[in-house]
Formats: C-alpha cells, sequence, structure tokens
C-alpha cells in the first residue's frame, strides 16, 4: 500500500517536471527560433497600416504614406546590438542586391530602430554605411519614443530596455504591399533572403 | 589608527575595486561580445555560424593591431559588427580593450606582456609610443 502511494506521489512529481517546462514557455519558444538556430518563422496576414511619421538617416521628415503604390520591407533592428539585428540587416541587404534593376523602383526598405536612445540620424547613417547599403532604396528610421513605441504596436513588436544600447526586441521583419497592407511577417534571427525575395515578388505581380 | 592600518585599509579597497572593475568587464564581455566572438574569444560564439564572414579568432589576429586599432573597432563597428562608441561609455570601451587584449594574450610573447601588461592596461586608450616611449615590440607589430 505504502509502496503504490510513493509509485503514485512520484508519477505525479514526473508529471508536474514534465509539464512545467511546456506551460511556461511553449508558446515563445514555438514562435521564434533561439540564438544560433538559422531562419524565422513566416505568417502571413492581412492588416492595414495606417500613416506614421518618423525621422530618416539624413535628419528629414518621413511619412510611411510616401510609399504607397510600392512594396515596403521592413525590419526592426537597432544599430549596437550584438546578437540578431546585424542578421536581419543581412537578410534584408541581401534581397534588396538580388533586385533586378526594373524592380528596384517599386520596392523599398525601411529599418525602424529600436533604441532611439543611440539611434540619432547619425549613428544610422553610419550603419548604412558600414553594412553597404544602397540608400536609393533604403531609409533608416528614428524619432521621439513615442511616436517609435506606436510604430513598433503596430507591428506587434515588443520593446524592452535593458541597458544603455542593450534592448531586447521582437526579431520582425514585415512585407507590407502597394495598397499599404501588412502580408506577411518573420520572427527570427535571420531571414532568408531568398523567401522574402520571393515574397515581394509575389506582391509586385 | 597608525600608519599600519591606514596602508591596509587603502590596499583593501583598491583591491576591492579592481576586483569590481574585473567583473564589469566580464559583465560587458559577456553582453555585448560573446554571441559572435565566443568566451575566450576564439570567434566560436552562438551566431559565428550564421554571419557571412568568419569572426576572427583574438589570439591570431589581435596580435596584429595595435590599442588603437582595436579601440576604432569597438567605437566605429567594423563590416557586421556594431559600433559600441554612441552606446557606451568611455570606461566601458576601455574595459572592452581591456577584454580584447587579456583574450588575444595567449597569440603574444608572454614574457612582454609580462613585463608591460599593468603599464598597458592602465593607458590602454593611448597609443604605444604614447605610454611605453617606443611602438610595440617586433613580434607585435603590425604585418
Amino acid at each position: 500500500m505504502r509502496k503504490s502511494n510513493r509509485l503514485r506521489g512520484f508519477f505525479l512529481a514526473l508529471f508536474i517536471v514534465l509539464l512545467l517546462p511546456v506551460a511556461s514557455g511553449f508558446e515563445s519558444s514555438a514562435q521564434a527560433p533561439r540564438l544560433g538556430e538559422k531562419g524565422a518563422s513566416r505568417r502571413e496576414l492581412h492588416l492595414p497600416i495606417s500613416d506614421f511619421s518618423l525621422t530618416d538617416q539624413l535628419g528629414r521628415p518621413f511619412r510611411f504614406q510616401s510609399l504607397k503604390g510600392r512594396v515596403i520591407l521592413l525590419s526592426f533592428v537597432y544599430t549596437s546590438c550584438p546578437d540578431v539585428c546585424p542578421l536581419i540587416t543581412a537578410s534584408a541587404l541581401s534581397a534588396q542586391r538580388a533586385l533586378r534593376a526594373w524592380e528596384k523602383p517599386s520596392v523599398f526598405f525601411l529599418t525602424v530602430t529600436t533604441d532611439p536612445e543611440v539611434d540619432t540620424p547619425l549613428v544610422l547613417r553610419a550603419y548604412a554605411n558600414r553594412f553597404g547599403v544602397d540608400l536609393s532604396n533604403w531609409s533608416l528610421l528614428t524619432g521621439e519614443n513615442s511616436a517609435l513605441a506606436s510604430v513598433w504596436k503596430v507591428f506587434g513588436v515588443k520593446v524592452k530596455r535593458k541597458a544603455r544600447g542593450l534592448v531586447e526586441h521582437t526579431p520582425l521583419t514585415a512585407i507590407v504591399d502597394r495598397q499599404g497592407i501588412l502580408r506577411v511577417v518573420y520572427i527570427g534571427s535571420s531571414p532568408d533572403s531568398r523567401r522574402l525575395l520571393r515574397d515581394i515578388r509575389a506582391l509586385l505581380s | 589608527m597608525n600608519f599600519r592600518t591606514i596602508v591596509c585599509a587603502a590596499s583593501l579597497i583598491f583591491f576591492l575595486a579592481a576586483c569590481s572593475r574585473g567583473e564589469q568587464t566580464k559583465a560587458l564581455y559577456a553582453q555585448r561580445c560573446v554571441s559572435c566572438h565566443g568566451v575566450l574569444g576564439r570567434g566560436d560564439g552562438p551566431i559565428a555560424a550564421l554571419l557571412p564572414a568568419a569572426v576572427p579568432d583574438f589570439r591570431l589576429t589581435v596580435e596584429r593591431k595595435n590599442v588603437v586599432e582595436i579601440r576604432k573597432a569597438i567605437v566605429a563597428g567594423k563590416g557586421m559588427m556594431p559600433a559600441f562608441g554612441p552606446a557606451l561609455s568611455q570606461v566601458e570601451i576601455q574595459d572592452m580593450v581591456r577584454a580584447v587584449r587579456l583574450l588575444s594574450r595567449e597569440g603574444r610573447r608572454a614574457e612582454w606582456w609580462e613585463k608591460f601588461e599593468p603599464i598597458v592596461y592602465a593607458h590602454c586608450s593611448l597609443p604605444w609610443e604614447y605610454v611605453l616611449g617606443y611602438g610595440p615590440p617586433d613580434g607585435d607589430a603590425k604585418k
């Protein structure tokens, strides 16, 4: 009798131990690959994006509406990010370089900072130069914290400041169609640039 | 309070301050560098394999650079490496230079380093010539 109670207790403990990680973090770990894992999870959506105003890498005002009629690839990064952001920017850069000459005027790339405290227009410009970004169809955006917060919210990007120049954020890359509707999002450290290009081309045609 | 007590107390304070600086350097390296450069600076961090270019092993590459060049890479970034200048304080940048130097030590001439390390660490934002009165030894000269 005592032995069967002990056995029941053991199985109950085993059940709790197995269930705990599932209950606490399964959803988030399934959504985004962990650091060091290649790729990103992809999701299709249909969400109209309302206009917003920010500041570009030259300190000029930028309006999202001004890009209507173009397919837009947005990524949310910050320049002093020591892990996923350089990979996200590199994927977008590969897609930009792979565009054909006649496709280029119809596609625009946006980098929206998640750290306005550090990422001034000057810092963003240096970041673009370091990566060798072609700025003819790419803008890097910053702005007031409140203006950026509303943009992050629209795209579902969660941002948490940990220290100066160290920010935890959703590693999101998004594609918006010519009508200003959010169509595809990727969450992860390195979205496949060929997949990005395929989605861009599908929205161009 | 006699002289000996004062000296002991001052030494203890200096020792504790040095320890805390060392801990801050370790934390800074863990937060900002480990993901690419790896725990020992060998270019084998968790995301190194995903980068399009190989991450250098400090033991092989840092010996070819002087403190000014290392500092410049940390402050202004290099290729995909972030620029930490706008984000970190001068003291933190200095700590980063120090961490890189420590991890690259294996590739250097040990006896030369044992002699000059404390001086170099104390002035690691300054050029060799300024600190020592002459350039780095032949083995450490820029190749």
